[in-house]
């Protein structure tokens, strides 16, 4: 049966040669949009000193490219340090959205109870809330719960984001309920049909709130900056902030910081796609 | 870095929540005594000093330890970037340091909100002791006395391109000397490089009013009154300068490419700075060689930053002993030393042959001109507040791309900071 | 309602407390994250708090001056230009991509990977080059010029409308990518059956696009709609990096939440209004999310 699926999708995937050039060039087209500008940023991070970076024409090839700029940054913030604690917050952040989004996901797709309307209404209304504003009520509240200056302090705000709940209930949503059905016949309580049946179903959207959170927590800036204050508790992205001090404002150094908080991120994102995209065509045979 | 204050929008928006919940002030310490011993445990906060300055202000800590045993002195140093926020949430929830870093404009809310010491109060003469300039940020309308001890100071200079002046006609031994020279060298500069480069690179700001003794404010600081005849002929000079295509088209936004940028990478042949050449040595290490340097025109801006003590201190005299101790001239002079472009506020420094010494190079230059600038240069008014400043600015740019007249603009923005400022 | 009583009259759902036990953590950050702050906002939009002091009760003052603010009506024309732009861009061209990037092809792993680059790529790097390829001697320029579409160079970088314009381009820019991700995940539910049925009929790609991919994908269609809504209403990064943080000449290039970022940043901000044009915000994309959620609920 299985094998039978596999030789069907196989032969629907077989393209001519026409519609597989045609798409390679739409890749690269799309490819020069996106990525431009990192290349850019890569190679004046790999200038040296006595390089012009600022040629009329841009130069996208160091003239003698030298990593000399990214030992510098090492030798000017503790990065290792640092990324760290900035993998610790991600940590803390990826867990609390996997868990509550997918909790209350799954509650507010499935389940019907009094107040469910209530919750999504305040749901949506998070959205479009200014929620910039509340930064300072969050310090506030970080603070008399006595995690100022922690990394739990700094990870907590973004534990739930609401959005990922509004995510996860769209993901849970498109589960088809005859599933949900034939396991309540079968006697299985909320919780296990959670689990059992409907969370594999949602991998593929569980990997992106977690690439959406982790993102989340690796670039934020002025939350951690203003939750922490020893400077061994930094974040990265707050510690890289020193190589553009007052009196020091060297682009290749800034361009080589950026590239160091850059790379993680795409490195998560690289490992993340894989489930997701696993997900996207177990979800088509399943269809 | 821009984007970041996304998250910082209305970040203040939620201030009112600490006075609201009450939960943000705390209990009030009991103040310690400004003429107690000193001793105890003692914080000060600094601006974008590390990594480049950690050694230099861990010396100084160390020594300020050794003169005082009972002292422990605990450092924080805040990144370029969020530095108000930071302070802000400080401020506002009791967190404020023994001694924090506030350039004027930070420092008067806080003077305002008796969160600062009166250094009126302080064993020390303060105007035999600090330069006028550094003094008078820290002095406000309306307000008695003195609530940060002056600490490092800075003005700008002009940077010339001499090579690119004189390939288009114009003689580096002769540069512009104030804003009609300005525009006249710049048109001969565009005329002959048939419009490539540029020679001005910025619209005027509220500073450039300053500089052509134009009141911002009226004598009580109760209004501003920049709209004058004054400031409507400088706005028009470069609206007709503008319409010349004598300035590039997009300085009306000041997006990321600033005058400095264009400077550094030869678009344009002039640019204003501190008196540091250390940033233009880095990044166009050949064109800082060819750089000529003049004084400011007019007056010159004037750049303070102090040290002020939080007056709810624990260890008032302790705090305040350190203040003073790192704005003292031995330690400002060796700062500015690590530092280029930056001046000690101290009287007793300003003889210091260190900053008269030229030894011919650009570097050497740019310090003594700085330093001859600023006896006479003017600090910004700290009353202007940042949403003003946009004002200011957005009108400008309405007025030299030609869609309003300087008048029509200078009164648009005048009364829009006046509405600011009554609310 | 009535349908929850037929249901739980055949089979036994849950215990009352489940569903309230499953959502309780998201609902507790609700409100101490979320709903406490925005309230206090409410409170000071009556108020004229600083963020030192100030406080005190001021009546509808801050309302009535938003009838007076010129800026007001710049902003608020540039938030609905920018939604009427970006929603039928960023709805349609990011499944486009998804489905581009969908079918097996040797590399593909990459061109995912790159495509969301932008995506979380800082403001700052965005800024640079954006400006470095619209300003008067910049990529674009250069290339209209050369191929004669122009004369002189487009003001993209001053003129009110080009400039708004480069900063629609930028926010889809950056949205490609991120609701690329979100199709690709909902694209997965899209019955392959379906296609090979319809591509056996005699279906062409395009056909099959319209009939299948698009209703397949319908409700997360509509989410990513809403999205796009809220963030057109509250753009800011673009418009603050292209302007410079300044607005463009005069103010007319800017967004509701810029001028809430203008009024309430620094030790002198006044948040007592910009909490006032926060609740301005709050009803305005009020309601098209409530249209938006009401079509919704019709397809769930």
């Amino acid at each position: 049966m299985a094998r039978k699926e596999k030789q069907r999708a196989y032969a629907f995937h077989r393209m001519s040669a026409g519609e597989v050039v045609v798409r390679y060039l739409l890749l690269a087209v799309v490819l020069v949009i996106t990525v431009l500008p990192f290349v850019w940023q890569l190679s004046t991070s790999l200038k040296g000193i006595d390089e012009n970076i600022y040629t009329a024409t841009p130069r996208f090839i160091p003239e003698h490219p030298t990593f000399a700029n990214y030992t510098k940054v090492a030798e000017a913030v503790p990065v290792v340090d640092y990324a760290m604690n900035s993998i610790i917050v991600a940590i803390l952040v990826v867990g609390g959205n996997i868990v509550g989004a997918t909790m209350a996901g799954y509650a507010l797709a499935k389940l019907r109870f009094r107040g469910s309307r209530l919750v999504m209404g305040a749901l949506l209304a998070t959205l479009i809330l200014p929620g910039e504003a509340t930064i300072i009520a969050q310090y506030v509240t970080v603070r008399s719960l006595g995690l100022t200056d922690t990394l739990l302090g700094v990870a907590l705000p973004g534990m739930i984001g609401m959005i990922n709940v509004l995510l996860m209930r769209a993901a849970f949503t498109a589960i088809p309920d005859e599933l949900e059905m034939a396991a309540k016949v079968d006697g299985a309580n909320a919780w296990q049909r959670l689990i059992h049946v409907n969370l594999p179903g949602v991998r593929g959207m569980l990997s992106v709130i977690s690439i959406f959170a982790f993102i989340g927590a690796w670039d934020d800036f002025l939350w951690p900056l203003i939750v922490l204050t020893d400077p061994e508790n930094l974040t990265l992205t707050v510690g890289l902030q020193y190589l553009s001090g007052t009196f020091t404002n060297n682009p290749r150094l800034i361009a080589a910081g950026t590239m160091i908080s850059f790379v993680p991120i795409v490195i998560v994102f690289a490992v993340l796609q894989r489930y997701f995209f696993r997900g996207v065509e177990e979800g088509a045979i399943k269809g | 870095m821009s984007a970041r204050r996304l998250v910082g929008v209305a970040a203040g928006l939620a201030m009112g929540l600490t006075a609201m919940t009450g939960c943000g002030a705390g209990d009030e310490p009991s103040a310690g005594d400004l003429g107690g011993k000193i001793e105890g445990k003692v914080s000060i906060q600094t601006w974008a000093l590390k990594p480049k300055f950690t050694d230099y202000v861990e010396g100084v800590i160390a020594d300020f330890e050794k003169e005082n045993p009972g002292v422990e002195v605990t450092w924080l140093d805040q990144p370029g970037d969020g530095y108000d926020q930071k302070v802000l949430t400080q401020a506002s929830s009791g967190d404020l340091p023994d001694v924090t870093n506030l350039p004027p404009d930070f420092a008067l809310p806080l003077a305002q909100q008796d969160q600062l010491l009166d250094l009126e109060e302080a064993d020390v003469d303060l105007d035999k002791t600090y330069v006028e300039g550094g003094l008078q940020g820290y002095r406000y309308d309306g307000l008695d006395g003195t609530y940060g001890y002056p600490w490092y100071l800075g003005t700008d200079v002009n940077y010339w391109n001499k090579d690119m002046l004189a390939k288009n006609g114009l003689d580096p031994a002769n540069l512009p000397t104030d804003l009609d020279s300005l525009i006249e060298q710049a048109r001969t500069l565009k005329e002959k490089s048939g419009g490539k480069v540029y020679l001005m690179t910025r619209k005027p700001g509220l500073n450039d009013l300053q500089q052509a003794d134009v009141p911002i404010f009226n004598e009580d600081g109760t209004e501003l009154t920049f709209n004058t005849p004054e400031a409507i002929e400088l706005v028009q000079k470069y609206a007709d300068a503008y319409a010349d295509g004598l300035l590039p088209k997009d300085i009306l936004t000041d997006t990321f490419q600033g005058n400095a940028e264009l400077y550094n990478q030869e678009k344009a042949a002039w640019t204003t700075g501190s008196a540091n050449i250390s940033g233009l040595e880095e990044a166009n290490p050949a064109l800082a060689k060819g750089t000529e340097i003049s004084p400011a025109f007019g007056d010159g801006p004037l750049y303070v930053q102090g040290l002020s003590v939080n007056a709810k201190s624990k260890n008032l005299a302790a705090a305040n002993a350190l203040a003073q101790f790192v704005t003292n001239p031995d330690n400002q002079r060796e700062f500015a030393k690590l530092a280029p472009g930056v001046y000690p506020s101290t009287i007793a420094s300003q003889e210091d042959p260190y900053f008269t010494e030229d030894d011919g190079s650009v570097a050497a230059k740019a310090k003594v001109t700085g330093l001859k600038t600023l006896t006479t240069a003017i600090p910004n008014n700290p009353k202007v507040s940042p949403a003003m400043s946009t004002i200011i600015d957005q009108q400008i740019a309405l007025a030299i791309s030609g869609d309003a007249t300087p008048q029509e603009a200078l009164d648009k923005a005048v009364e829009e900071c006046n509405k600011l400022l009554a609310q | 309602m009535t349908d929850t009583v037929k249901m739980s009259s055949r089979v036994r759902e849950h215990k009352w407390f489940t569903p309230w036990l499953l959502v309780a953590p998201a609902t507790l950050w609700l409100c101490v994250f979320n709903l406490y702050p925005a309230l206090n906002t409410v409170y000071m939009a009556f108020t004229n708090k600083k963020p030192l002091g100030g406080g005190e009760f001021v009546g509808l003052a801050n309302f009535a001056r938003m009838l007076d603010d010129d800026q007001l009506l710049y902003a608020l024309t540039n938030s609905v230009l920018y939604m009427l732009v970006c929603v039928p861009l960023l709805t349609m061209l990011p499944l486009l991509l998804a489905v581009l990037v969908e079918k097996k092809l040797p590399g593909l792993t990459f061109f995912r990977v790159a495509f969301y680059t932008p995506v979380v790529a800082s403001a700052v790097v965005v800024a640079l080059i954006w400006n470095w390829m619209l300003d008067d001697r910049g990529a674009i320029n250069a290339i209209l010029q050369a191929l004669k579409v122009v004369q002189e160079p487009l003001p993209f970088l001053t003129d009110r409308w080009l400039l708004l314009f480069s900063a629609i381009s930028l926010t889809v820019w950056k949205g490609l990518g991120y609701y690329m991700i979100i199709y690709l995940s909902a694209l997965g539910n899209v019955g392959r059956e379906l296609h090979e049925a319809a591509a056996v009929d005699g279906a062409g790609p395009v056909r099959r696009f319209w009939s299948i991919t698009v209703p397949g994908v319908r409700g997360t269609m509509l989410l990513i709609t809403i999205l796009i809504t809220v963030s057109s209403l509250r753009v800011f990064s673009e418009l603050y990096v292209m302007t410079g943080g300044t607005g463009g000449p005069g103010g007319r290039v800017s967004s509701v939440v810029m001028l809430i970022q203008m009024y309430s940043t620094g030790f002198t901000g006044h948040l007592g209004y910009a909490s006032a044009l926060s609740l301005l915000l709050f009803v305005l994309t009020l309601v098209p999310m409530v249209l938006l959620a009401r079509l919704n609920r019709k397809d769930g």
